[in-house]
């Protein structure tokens, strides 16, 4: 019984280093998310300012990072036609996000990659070739919205979305939200994605 | 005392309340299968209550069931092992009766606003009163605000208790977990428009939940259950619980990392989040070497058979669910084509059955035994335990299955549509489509069936197990 | 920087991952049961458990293209699961033996 005290192996040395390793692993987790969140606020590289709605959103292949990026053109493309200052576009596109929470549109689609598997994802759903030609998406979009069991394309599968009395005005709201999602810079993530302005490949 | 009836004589205060949560618990978990059954079918067919009870409906339900039910099992576990832990009477229990009936009435107001109005207007009003949409924390934020208040009534239930009682190490872990648990559960209780910010925080409540401070609760669960009912030596158990809680926090906290792979968050999380998985299967390996060590040293004797072998499911579910589905997914350089496939659905089911639904079903064994006055349950049961046995193979059989079909499922969907469909959304609905897919849906849902039925055999038992049961003799049972 | 797994190599990286996760586990058990049992045919399969761990790492670097800053995740694996179990292993007997503790 000599054997009490092999330091490594006692009671106080792991209690200890449960807290020192817990508290460790902690602050570096804490430094890491302030310089995420700063490289992650609205109007940052990664994550555009809400105006980027007035912009035409395109996608390319960055050879440097290996994978596709958003890219924004100087010229101006704005949503249905009217150009919005950053004040209003933040608006409308808040209230796109609360009308997608609203809608609980997670529990079958997927944002960013995350939510439910039901329905197709919805991170690039702007870029997206189905609706053939950039001149009549936003009209489609619309009229998807609105009456989506009329205007589904379930290519076979026989889910469609299903109405939630969408108005016009929040489908627009909707649209803007997924406008600028799609330029959200997410390390390629789709991958492979085949925009709508990029032709076949 | 009374022997083989259910009697809340048998048990002591605490106890008493955690057979409450236990028994609420077992509702939900009931609610979880039957609504996953529904969104399951309409996979197949699409047309089903469609535009009555849709898809999202059921999704919804199905898995917030499931995050309830547990932290349900997780309160009443730490209930009914309180008083025996401290040595005193749970300091404030009337708070804790209270609190249970608060939760439960929110609970049910809650599933009923997302059965009966299931959506809202763009307006902040719908995210405090109907449906906040983000995943797993769907619940509005008036609900969110009363599962606070539960929260903190139950944390003081644990702390003045702790602090007016006997500080042990399991006690202190307990208490420490319940701060960050409560504490994490803020970080999804705002609104930002900034997606990538609201998917960070998200992250925070969901992963540190269900990868860090549930972890470290089911240690100290299992910690108690050693002690009590394998006379474990405390010292000993207590080392261990620490030495668990610095892998598991090791590992655990920065393996957040491998969710900020895709969305908006700099590239440094590949690497980050990548080391980390990498090292989070680690504490998994590590407890075979425990296991093996005392099972030769000491030997399992028990008089809670169900118990056992649902803790030693546990012990094989947490290492595939978590440890092998967890890990073959988890680089960024292949989780490119996973995320967001049924892969993760497939992760997902195994994970939460082994690592949580196994080891919460062996607290509700412990319960019933000690509910009826400490009976003896081992093998030699007058039925001979078939109901007990088929539960637990169907429920196993039935979650293995499911996640090998979706298994398969999501294979396909991460070739055809990812890697060769270019993630539109016609290459989703090409893999969607495809006969792989289908087919694996149509197994996740007989394997579902399967599940179902061993969750009824298992309330079956639950019921009546012990009732012609002699009491142990020696009885030295919590 | 990042370089996708090519799609030929799909099964061969799910495969390796979930090879590498179980030989690691077989590779405990077997270490601890020579330990405890001292049958030298254990000791033998724990190593034979390990060499197919470091295989499946090696294959999944390959596939993965673990190269570059990823060597660390490599390196991280192979000496992770190598000294895990036995590092363990020796808090086992060390913790049981600080109490004295002697099992009948």
């Amino acid at each position: 019984m000599n054997k009490n005290k092999i330091w490594w192996s006692s009671e106080q040395f792991w209690k200890k280093t449960a807290i020192w390793v817990t508290a460790l692993m902690f602050v570096i987790l804490i430094f890491l998310s302030f310089d995420t969140i700063n490289k992650i606020t609205v109007g940052s590289n990664r994550v555009p300012s809400y105006s980027v709605i007035n912009k035409q959103i395109s996608y390319k292949f960055d050879t440097k990072r290996n994978f596709q990026v958003p890219v924004i053109s100087e010229q101006d493309s704005p949503l249905f036609g009217k150009k919005l200052t950053e004040e209003q576009a933040e608006k409308l596109v808040t209230h796109g996000k609360k009308i997608v929470q609203g809608r609980n549109c997670m529990n079958c689609h997927t944002l960013l990659g995350n939510g439910a598997y039901y329905a197709p994802d919805l991170t690039k759903a702007w870029l997206d070739k189905a609706w053939g030609d950039e001149k009549y998406r936003e009209q489609l979009m619309i009229n998807f919205l609105m009456e989506p069991e009329k205007n589904a394309r379930t290519f076979g599968s026989g889910r469609k979305m299903p109405n939630l009395n969408i108005s016009k005005q929040e489908a627009q709201a909707i649209i803007a939200f997924l406008k600028w999602m799609s330029s959200i810079d997410t390390n390629g993530f789709p991958y492979n994605f085949n925009a709508i302005s990029q032709g076949e490949k | 005392m009374t022997i083989n009836q259910f009697n809340t004589q048998n048990l002591n205060v605490g106890q008493k309340l955690a057979i409450k949560y236990f028994s609420v618990a077992v509702v939900l978990f009931a609610a979880q299968i039957l609504f996953g059954l529904i969104a399951g079918l309409q996979y197949l067919q699409p047309d089903l209550f469609y535009g009555v009870l849709d898809f999202n409906v059921n999704r919804t339900v199905h898995i917030n069931a499931m995050i309830i039910w547990m932290l349900y099992g997780f309160i009443g576990a730490s209930y009914w092992l309180l008083e025996d832990e401290t040595g005193i009477s749970i300091v404030g229990i009337k708070w804790g009766h209270f609190s249970f009936w608060l939760l439960t009435v929110a609970v049910i107001i809650v599933v009923l606003v997302y059965l009966f109005i299931q959506w809202g207007p763009g307006t902040d009003a719908t995210i405090w009163f109907i449906n906040e949409g983000r995943e797993y924390i769907e619940a509005p934020r008036l609900a969110d605000i009363g599962i606070v208040i539960c929260m903190l009534i139950f944390f003081y239930n644990v702390a003045a208790t702790v602090s007016k009682g006997k500080v042990t190490g399991i006690t202190g872990v307990l208490t420490l977990d319940l701060v960050a648990l409560a504490g994490l559960y803020l970080a999804g209780m705002f609104y930002t428009t900034n997606i990538s910010l609201d998917q960070f925080w998200w992250w925070w409540v969901i992963h540190l939940w269900v990868e860090a401070t549930w972890e470290v609760l089911v240690g100290c669960i299992m910690a108690w259950g050693l002690i009590t009912t394998l006379g474990a030596s405390r010292k000993i158990v207590t080392t261990w619980l620490y030495i668990e809680v610095a892998l598991m926090f090791g590992a655990g906290i920065l393996g957040l990392g491998h969710h900020y792979f895709w969305i908006g968050t700099p590239e440094y999380w590949f690497t980050v989040g990548g080391l980390f998985s990498a090292l989070e299967p680690i504490p998994l390996v590590a407890m075979v070497v425990h296991a093996v060590y005392d099972s030769g040293k000491h030997g399992f004797k028990s008089n809670n058979h169900p118990a056992m072998a649902w803790l030693i499911a546990h012990a094989f579910g947490n290492f595939f669910g978590a440890g092998v589905w967890g890990f073959m997914h988890t680089l960024p350089q292949i989780n490119l084509y996973t995320h967001g496939t049924q892969w993760t659905a497939s992760h997902g089911h195994l994970a939460f059955f082994g690592a949580y639904a196994t080891i919460i079903i062996a607290m509700f064994y412990f319960a019933v035994q000690k509910w009826r006055g400490g009976v003896t349950i081992r093998g030699d049961l007058v039925d001979s335990g078939w109901k007990w046995k088929w539960s637990l193979a169907l429920l196993n059989i039935g979650v293995m299955g499911m996640t090998i079909a979706l298994l398969i499922s999501g294979y396909e969907q991460s070739q055809i549509e990812r890697a060769i469909g270019g993630s539109t959304w016609l290459g989703y609905f090409q893999a969607q489509i495809h006969p792989w897919f289908v087919e694996g849906l149509v197994w996740r849902q007989i394997m579902g069936y399967i599940t179902a039925l061993g969750f009824i055999l298992l309330v079956w038992d639950l019921l009546t197990i012990g009732k012609k049961e002699p009491l142990e003799l020696e009885s030295k049972v919590a | 920087m990042l370089q996708p797994v090519e799609l030929k190599d799909f099964f061969i990286t799910f495969f390796a991952s979930g090879i590498i996760i179980v030989s690691g586990a077989l590779y405990a058990l077997f270490y601890a049961f020579y330990h405890l049992k001292k049958i030298a045919v254990l000791n033998y399969l724990a190593y034979v458990s390990y060499f197919v761990l470091f295989i499946s790492v090696l294959i999944i670097t390959q596939t993965m293209h673990l190269d570059k800053i990823w060597t660390i995740v490599v390196i991280a694996m192979l000496v992770g699961y190598f000294l895990a179990p036995r590092g363990i292993w020796h808090l086992c007997v060390a913790t049981h033996k600080e109490k004295g503790y002697e099992q009948k």
